[in-house]
């Protein structure tokens, strides 16, 4: 990428870490303008700022309900003020769906779309919403729909585009969060390893703590180089890529996570550190919109099925 | 030589990609030899050098470089595109020409015009090739340990001393040698590049045969040998700054060109393996994609005029990840390799999944990358 482009796009995740750190929920997103950018996410501009804020949100452990809103705008061609987030859905322990609301509730209208029915939107007052109780500082619902609730949901670009292009979104934006979250638990291992002593040093000078932390930085550049290129790439992105992507970034989320809990000793693993917060928020991200379990199975399974060509073309890094 | 470079495909990269692929669709002989299954490593190397023979007289692998230097112009990606293509058209690897992204793109940028306009076309035509001499005996992953000397006696240079790990100099006509030309107290301020005749008498090639059977890397002794002033690469006592303009390429940007073989052998070897499950295969596929999306930021940032610097080390611990992952799932399917490689398939299986095991060693073992990553990115004390 030019060197202009790397500038703006550093600036425009400097003003979401500010505006997310310094407020909650919507206003955060109100802060930032946020919203209307979700009606021109054709500009890359536009794209690349609508996506800093994911980042932001994971690094600050900012607490909007902007993945939501993301996954919702596809499903809707005109902007008419309403603001809508979606549920993010998948199969039950005991069957059916279990319907999950992201950050601190602010919206009227709840989108739900499991994939084995047609999307409804169902307003606050139908829903019962459960809090469920981990760290991360991230608000998170159980949303139970009552039976028969909303009103079904006909995307103007057709359903499937809908739910691909959310899912695309979702999946980019999530990937984001997790990549600024285990960045999160990195700085905090870097400052441990500059700061703690033992046997009469640093233990950033040891070899050991030193290899520890070079994967994790490695870890995390990897989501992000490959997360760039979804963001950049957009429609023109292989087959694919979003699932690639968000599979990439929970296994290396969570391994950054982890390489920098072993640095961190046991004070990592307690309430006093936010290791713990950006760690669960790196877990609650990876189960969304598919985990990397999941996810990795599926692509493997794809590439047995169908021998695809999921290359990246120089011609496109290039545009 | 006399081709001119047609505009359109100069400046568009995904308009030069389709006719480099619409050219092998055509089949040309050199490209159907090249995409069979070779395991003796001689064999492959004259096959490979047809192949660049013919990519070059059709003009394809002169697009990506500087038109003074006997190129077509454009940039790095119009030769990520061409490596890219041929590996979809079933080409295995680089064999012996991998230098053409190690130590070639430091030749055109440093290296004595002169010299490179003539060499550059040599080394694309596939008509001589290129070693490079960097570890000694007592200097490997501490390069600026090394002896071997360059003295300057009248408007020449002579050498003297012993290199190890010389990579294809057994197949080569040039070494890239870096020699101490300052005191050994000088450590890595003392040093410079020299472009070195491995045919010149007084250069001695021992060819060193590898666990998976080839020959791809020598000892080599220089006892006096004469090198003309003007074969200089950089600056004198400029070797470091252009080993390092190597080892970003090495590291970086090469693993983009690395990476296109390995959908060929995710696809074509990994897929098939019924030991192998799907969450393996679709983890491989996710190291390939972290390799060439970091690999091409480096080719973009080189495209236009920048380097990866240290960044490119991160892009050698994911290039070497991706290896292990898609070469574990290899053996796990292809139990025949380590029994019965008898047909040449396996036994071309055979020497990439050992290969695989010591990717972490060239070009600076994984623990002194580890080590540049803590040093250099992460400022650790």
């Amino acid at each position: 990428m030019s060197e202009p482009r790397s500038r703006d796009h550093d600036e425009f995740l400097a003003a979401a870490r500010a505006a997310v750190a310094g407020s909650t929920g919507a206003d955060a997103l109100d802060a930032l303008g946020w919203w209307d950018l979700l009606g021109m996410l054709d500009d890359p501009d536009a794209r690349a700022a609508t996506f800093a804020l994911f980042r932001a949100h994971g690094r600050e452990l900012g607490d909007t309900p902007a993945l939501g809103a993301l996954a919702a705008a596809p499903y809707f061609a005109t902007d008419d003020g309403t603001r809508t987030v979606m549920a993010f859905s998948r199969p039950a322990t005991g069957g059916g769906f279990a319907h999950t609301l992201l950050g601190t509730p602010v919206t009227e209208r709840i989108l739900v779309d499991t994939g084995a029915a047609a999307p409804v939107l169902v307003e606050a007052a139908e829903v019962t919403l459960t809090p469920v109780a981990v760290p991360g500082r991230l608000t998170i619902h159980a949303v139970t729909v009552a039976e028969g609730a909303g009103i079904p949901v006909t995307p103007a670009d057709g359903l499937e585009a809908a739910r691909a292009r959310s899912a695309f979104l979702a999946r980019v934006a999530a990937a984001y969060e997790i990549l600024g979250a285990a960045e999160g638990a990195f700085a905090l291992a870097i400052d441990h390893a500059n700061g703690r002593v033992q046997f009469g040093q640093p233990i950033g000078t040891f070899q050991a703590v030193r290899h520890l932390l070079a994967w994790a930085v490695t870890d995390t550049r990897a989501v992000e180089s490959v997360t760039d290129v979804a963001r950049d790439l957009d429609v023109a992105a292989p087959p694919r890529f979003d699932e690639i992507v968000k599979a990439l970034a929970g296994r290396n989320g969570r391994r950054a996570c982890e390489r920098s809990l072993q640095v961190l000793g046991a004070i990592g693993f307690t309430a006093e550190l936010d290791h713990h917060h950006f760690h669960s928020r790196v877990l609650a991200l990876d189960a969304v919109a598919g985990t990397s379990a999941e996810l990795a199975t599926a692509l493997g399974a794809w590439v047995r099925a169908e021998r695809p060509d999921p290359r990246i073309a120089p011609a496109v890094l290039s545009a | 030589m006399s081709k001119m470079p047609d505009p359109t495909l100069v400046a568009d990269v995904g308009a030069y990609a389709a006719a480099v692929d619409g050219w092998c669709a055509t089949r040309p002989p050199a490209l159907a030899a090249a995409v069979r299954p070779i395991p003796d490593y001689a064999t492959r190397v004259e096959v490979m050098s047809d192949l660049l023979g013919a990519l070059f007289d059709a003009g394809w692998s002169r697009y990506g470089w500087p038109e003074t230097l006997g190129g077509l112009g454009g940039s790095i990606l119009h030769r990520g595109a061409m490596w890219q293509t041929l590996a979809a058209h079933g080409v295995a690897s680089m064999a012996v020409f991998e230098h053409l992204e190690v130590l070639l793109p430091t030749l055109a940028a440093l290296g004595p015009t002169d010299f490179v306009a003539d060499a550059l076309p040599a080394f694309l035509s596939g008509r001589e090739r290129w070693a490079q001499g960097f570890s000694e005996p007592d200097a490997g992953s501490d390069l600026a340990a090394l002896r071997t000397r360059a003295v300057l006696d009248g408007d020449a240079y002579r050498i003297t001393g012993r290199k190890i790990w010389t990579s294809w100099a057994k197949y080569g006509t040039w070494c890239l040698v870096l020699a101490r030309t300052g005191t050994t107290e000088s450590r890595h301020r003392g040093l410079t590049a020299f472009v070195v005749d491995l045919r010149h008498p007084g250069v001695e090639v021992r060819a060193i045969e590898q666990a998976n059977g080839t020959d791809e890397l020598a000892e080599v002794t220089f006892d006096d040998v004469p090198v003309p002033a003007t074969r200089i690469v950089g600056d004198l006592d400029g070797g470091w700054k252009v080993a390092m303009h190597i080892l970003s390429h090495e590291r970086g940007t090469y693993a983009w060109f690395r990476q296109c073989f390995m959908y060929r052998d995710l696809i074509g070897h990994v897929a098939d393996g019924p030991a192998v499950s799907d969450r393996a295969v679709g983890d491989a596929l996710c190291d390939i994609a972290a390799v060439a999306a970091t690999s091409g930021e480096g080719l973009r940032l080189h495209a236009s005029g920048a380097t990866l610097g240290p960044r490119a080390t991160i892009t050698k611990l994911l290039l070497c990840e991706a290896e292990r992952s898609i070469q574990d799932a290899v053996l796990a399917g292809n139990a025949d390799l380590a029994l019965a490689p008898l047909d040449d398939t396996t036994a071309l299986l055979r020497q990439e999944y050992l290969f695989s095991r010591i990717v972490t060693v060239y070009g600076g073992s994984q623990q002194m990358q580890l080590e540049t990553i803590a040093k250099q990115l992460l400022e650790l004390p």
